[in-house]
């Protein structure tokens, strides 16, 4: 899945760079929005803009984790 | 007349432990804020007369250096904060030679009205007329608090400090819109009546992932305003429905005319297009090939350091826009397209071949055309389209980065496309109209 996100969002992002450990900081905020809607188009998972946290966007993998937990909410 | 400066030091004496500024943690009373001004500017006191660049920030120093360099008689030049490095010096070293007419107070950079960054001379008098305008066509009162949420060096959010300073209101300054949480915690400001402004991508943000939130602030939100570029209809509707009490302004403004017209849609009517009646201060003209031009005293003083540039666009106390318009049986303002080649990105004016210019610098890029596309978020956005040699394939990044190192951020396009070959005129040109037809 982690594959997955990179090529989505460095396809609609290529100025951000994913391997960042400050990722959260490179980001504007129609970076934020793209990120929020293309995850919940791709995924079918609700994501809120309160989401997009700090922490939940340190990372590439914290993101992946958000998704991770979205589609486990959505399971249950 | 009184300056800004003049309200600063009244309200320091009228309200002096009343919030003038709040930034995250850090609160700022007037009595504070209006000493700081005043021990600051005592480091500009050899610029008076002088043009004073520095780069903006959402911050309290912001606005103590910006009042700081009025009070020294300087003109203040706030700059986008990541402005690059060589951009910064070059607009350094040409200030130098300019002349700047008596009662300038900033000189604000925009793409504007003739699709090449200039700056904007704004006088004091301006600001005055700017903050009244705002005052008497939206409410802005003494117990408001505004949230800022947008760029300081950029009309759409400095016009409200002028406002919010004459009357001994309250500022909330916050970093953008990307960390909603913090919109949400400024909101949370224990006030009767909160405001603020959004370029239409903050509307999409706010509408598409976190309505329910924003409608649970419906009582206390006493009116926002729009502007930048046209909301689309959906998103009016949808606020309308979210905050049923709360004024919903779209705005014509720019800043070479200034703050002109407002509307509240959230009227009953939701009018697509209209941008409501002149404010007490301006006065629209739509000439007979339907051209908006603006009266009044909101409108800039010129462009620094380029008297024909100027004429081209103020002549006759009149301001000439590239925009289309007519005016209804109740003298409100509707805005049709622009007739250039401007293309508006979520509030910002970009000028095409300033991008491709820049898109050629990069080894590869055989030819280019930057256009405007549909986009999700902003509702348009820039699309670069590159020809790259036999056999190459496009790096988005390589080229998004490069151009990141040339140009402001919001001139940096979102799109690429690698094409065979770019359309053009008879005699070679560009030709844009025919991408215009395509997108449209």
């Amino acid at each position: 899945m982690k594959e997955e996100i990179r090529t989505l969002l460095e396809d609609l992002l290529p100025l951000v760079d994913f391997d960042s450990d400050f990722l959260f900081s490179e980001l504007n905020s129609l970076d934020v929005t793209t990120i929020l809607m293309s995850l919940s188009d791709k995924y079918g998972i609700k994501l809120e803009a309160t989401d997009a946290t700090p922490k939940n966007l340190k990372t590439l993998d914290s993101i992946v984790a958000l998704v991770e937990r979205k589609l486990q909410e959505k399971q249950a | 007349m009184m300056t800004l400066e003049d309200y600063l030091a009244q309200d320091a004496r009228l309200y002096p432990d009343k919030a003038a500024a709040i930034c995250g943690a850090e609160t700022c009373s007037y009595r504070e804020l209006y000493e700081r001004v005043k021990v600051r500017a005592a480091d500009f006191s050899d610029r008076r007369g002088q043009v004073v660049l520095f780069r903006a920030s959402q911050t309290i120093d912001f606005l103590v250096d910006y009042f700081a360099i009025h009070m020294a008689g300087a003109v203040a030049a706030p700059l986008e904060r990541d402005t690059p490095v060589d951009v910064y010096e070059k607009l350094s070293q040409k200030l130098t030679s300019c002349t700047i007419p008596e009662g300038i107070a900033d000189v604000l950079y925009t793409t504007g009205t003739t699709g090449h960054s200039k700056g904007v001379m704004i006088s004091h008098r301006t600001i005055i007329a700017d903050a009244e305008n705002l005052i008497q066509g939206q409410g802005f009162s003494h117990e408001l608090v505004f949230i800022i949420n947008g760029p300081l060096n950029h009309i759409g959010s400095l016009s409200k400090v002028f406002p919010v300073i004459i009357l001994g209101a309250t500022l909330n300054i916050i970093e953008g819109m990307k960390d909603i949480n913090r919109f949400f915690e400024a909101l949370d400001y224990p006030a009767q009546k909160m405001a603020t402004f959004f370029v239409p991508a903050n509307v999409r943000i706010l509408t598409q992932f976190s309505a329910d939130k924003l409608a649970s602030y419906a009582e206390k939100i006493d009116f926002i305003e729009c502007g930048g570029a046209p909301l689309p209809h959906s998103d009016m509707l949808e606020l309308c429905r979210l905050l049923p009490k709360t004024r919903l302004y779209n705005t014509y403004a720019s800043t070479e005319t200034g703050i002109i017209s407002t509307y509240n849609y959230n009227d009953g009517r939701c009018l697509v297009g209209c941008l409501g009646k002149p404010m007490p201060h301006s006065r629209i003209i739509i000439s007979p090939e339907g051209h908006i031009s603006c009266q009044g005293d909101t409108l800039m003083s010129g462009y620094i350091g380029e008297p024909e540039l100027t004429a081209t666009v103020l002549r006759n106390d009149t301001v000439y826009m590239a925009d289309l318009g007519s005016i209804d049986d109740e003298g409100m303002l509707h805005i049709g397209g622009r007739q250039d080649d401007v293309i508006n990105v979520g509030g910002y004016k970009v000028a095409p071949t300033e991008v491709e210019d820049a898109a050629l610098l990069l080894s590869g890029v055989k030819d280019c055309i930057c256009i405007s596309a549909q986009h999700p978020i902003t509702g348009n956005a820039l699309k670069l389209l590159v020809v790259m040699p036999d056999g190459e394939q496009l790096n988005k990044r390589k080229l998004a980065l490069h151009l990141r190192e040339r140009l402001e951020f919001y001139k940096v396009p979102m799109l690429y496309e690698q094409v065979e070959a770019i359309e053009r005129t008879y005699n070679g040109k560009l030709n844009r109209k025919y991408y215009r037809e395509q997108t449209d």
